[in-house]
């Protein structure tokens, strides 16, 4: 059977030993060492529960306000609009509109701005306004500023939280996640950042092989449809890279019990996440590797997803809950914490799910496409019609 | 003068049919790396972000593939039946790489001194160790296996490991500029030597 024979063959491919060596590293590295202890409700009567964001405008606007004129003062705003640190100098034209902004938001005059005079937030400035005037100098200063709606409140009403705060959190780890699905959010966390990669080299080196043993011209020879081909190479790369996924699951799953011997648990949580979670990302990377593979080279998908890697988990350093967009590629939900966070973007994160899983067999129909095409020499002729052309044009 | 003449001819053979794809691909990144991470008017350890972080992966682009031509059978079979010894050729192949990996890096530097950031000679040497350490991973076990893929697969596990595993890596760190330490990166630059020393070594052995 043509699945089980091309499970075989990833099963046995180095390049998945070494994936699934490094899934199970990250595995036990990050996660499992790190969950030893059971959480303990929060007692009353201490002084600190921790921080939390909360979005309070009496304490926010001030904040952003000061920061927004600190920084104008100095002549650069800093940003992370793709994970790294930028500091972005304003032209002439932008810096009259920050100033504008600035003097709306802060009632200051243009004088008692250079003058550095103290500011009052002018009482007819709703809220609403103040947060469109932010995401207006965000956008001037080019994303990923503090004052855009991914990042100011978390940097400028961050408030201690109460004890009612840290028992709600509690009871809702011990009441809506059933304690497994807080721990799921967690591991799917951790694997997240290595299937997201990892199965486009998994994927590259199959797609190689055949070309290296020099056996694409017997299978392009062979009666097999290339849809039904390609979907079983994609089906069983998919299948055999969950592979370490489901054990370090079962895993993770038998720790917890561990921890929480009397607790009530969603036995299930930790399966449903990783299908949920994880299925999509491997998928994705497999179409990936495939796909451009099948098009150009193993190197170039290689550098394709290693760069939607890269972009993606540096974008999401700068928060690791809650903020998860509709084409973010890696989740990160680095807490057993922050259910509500986690699931106040449930709609973004459903649609992400789906968006990823859909573009990733669409992909793969494409893959079929040209391989079929490469059979019947239709793709081959067209880059050297292509070539010949060209060569006409330079020597002309 | 045969034997200059020998090497100039692989030379020049080998940087126009092996090398221009993979150096395209350094340069795609050392442009990506402008555009996504800022170079103007850092701080001493802001400015060595970029260095580490994204420029440090041209090491795996350039130095990984050396052994890629001969993974074709009928190149590896042609080549084994030249006069010119083929680890000779692989010597060249890496030695003009690393000094199109300096180059790069050295360039990007210059750049970022000339936008006001504040860097010194150790970025460029900081930066480059870091590169060279991924590149030399990768050159490791693509010429072990044989296969170049598994060699891009193993420094971009250890590139990943670098964002949780800094403890753990100790003096082989690839960050280490940007936390503000520089003594890491002499380990780098001596293990990379090791490293192509073993290779090499190996492969000498292995093929007798």
């Amino acid at each position: 059977m043509l699945f089980l024979k091309e499970c075989k063959k990833v099963l046995f491919s180095l390049t998945f030993v070494i994936y699934c060596i490094t899934a199970l590293a990250m595995y036990f590295t990050q996660f499992h060492g790190d969950i030893g202890a059971p959480l303990e409700a929060p007692a009353p009567g201490r002084d600190d529960y921790g921080m939390t964001a909360k979005e309070i405008p009496e304490l926010l606007m001030p904040e952003a306000v000061w920061s927004l004129i600190t920084e104008y003062y100095s002549g650069s705003f800093t940003a992370y609009p793709y994970g790294f640190i930028k500091h972005v100098k304003l032209t002439e034209k932008q810096k009259a509109r920050m100033e504008e902004i600035i003097l709306e938001v802060s009632g200051l005059t243009m004088q008692e701005l250079e003058a550095h005079e103290y500011f009052k937030i002018p009482e007819d400035l709703t809220y609403e306004h103040f947060r469109e005037l932010m995401r207006e100098a965000d956008k001037i200063i080019g994303g990923g500023s503090k004052y855009g709606d991914n990042f100011i409140v978390g940097n400028f009403s961050y408030v201690p939280k109460t004890y009612e705060d840290a028992l709600l959190e509690y009871e809702q780890f011990l009441y809506e996640d059933k304690i497994t699905g807080a721990y799921a959010r967690l591991y799917c966390d951790y694997l997240g950042i290595i299937v997201s990669v990892l199965p486009v080299f998994v994927a590259a080196a199959l797609a190689n092989r055949d070309k290296k043993s020099r056996m694409e011209q017997l299978i392009f020879a062979r009666k097999i449809s290339s849809v039904k081909l390609i979907f079983t190479r994609f089906f069983s790369l998919t299948a055999i890279m969950l592979t370490p996924v489901v054990i370090t699951a079962v895993i993770a799953q038998i720790k917890v019990n561990s921890i929480y011997p009397n607790g009530t648990m969603d036995s299930f949580a930790l399966f449903k996440y990783a299908a949920f979670w994880l299925v999509p990302n491997i998928m994705a990377a497999s179409a990936v590797g495939m796909l451009i593979t099948e098009i150009a080279s193993g190197l170039l998908a290689i550098f394709i997803q290693g760069v939607w890697w890269i972009t993606s988990i540096s974008a999401a350093t700068s928060g690791l809950t809650g903020r998860i967009g509709k084409f973010t590629l890696i989740m990160r939900h680095n807490s057993l914490m922050g259910y509500d966070a986690f699931f106040d973007r449930w709609e973004n994160i459903v649609f992400n799910r789906i968006f990823f899983t859909v573009v990733s067999i669409l992909g793969i129909a494409l893959t079929a496409f040209i391989y079929e095409q490469k059979r019947k020499g239709v793709f081959n002729v067209l880059f050297k019609i292509n070539f010949q052309n060209s060569k006409r044009q330079s020597k002309a | 003068m045969s034997y200059l003449r020998s090497t100039f001819r692989i030379l020049s053979v080998n940087l126009k049919h092996n090398f221009i794809p993979h150096l395209l691909i350094a340069l795609v990144i050392a442009f990506m790396t402008q555009v996504l991470s800022g170079i103007t008017a850092l701080n001493t350890r802001e400015a060595a972000q970029p260095l580490e972080r994204m420029l440090s992966l041209t090491g795996i682009v350039l130095l990984t593939p050396i052994f890629l031509p001969e993974q074709n059978e009928n190149i590896r079979d042609l080549i084994r039946s030249k006069r010119t010894d083929y680890l000779a050729v692989c010597v060249i192949r890496l030695l003009y790489s690393i000094l199109f990996l300096a180059v790069i890096i050295g360039f990007f530097t210059y750049m970022m001194l000339c936008r006001e950031s504040n860097v010194t000679i150790e970025h460029f040497v900081g930066g480059f160790a870091s590169a060279l350490f991924l590149g030399a991973l990768g050159f490791f076990f693509a010429g072990l296996t044989q296969n170049t893929i598994t060699g891009y697969m193993v420094s971009a596990i250890y590139y990943i490991a670098n964002y949780s595993l800094k403890d753990e890596l100790k003096n082989f760190y690839l960050f280490s500029m940007s936390a503000g330490s520089f003594t890491e990166k002499y380990w780098l630059l001596g293990g990379s030597v090791v490293i192509f020393a073993v290779t090499f070594f190996l492969l000498k052995y292995s093929r007798k």
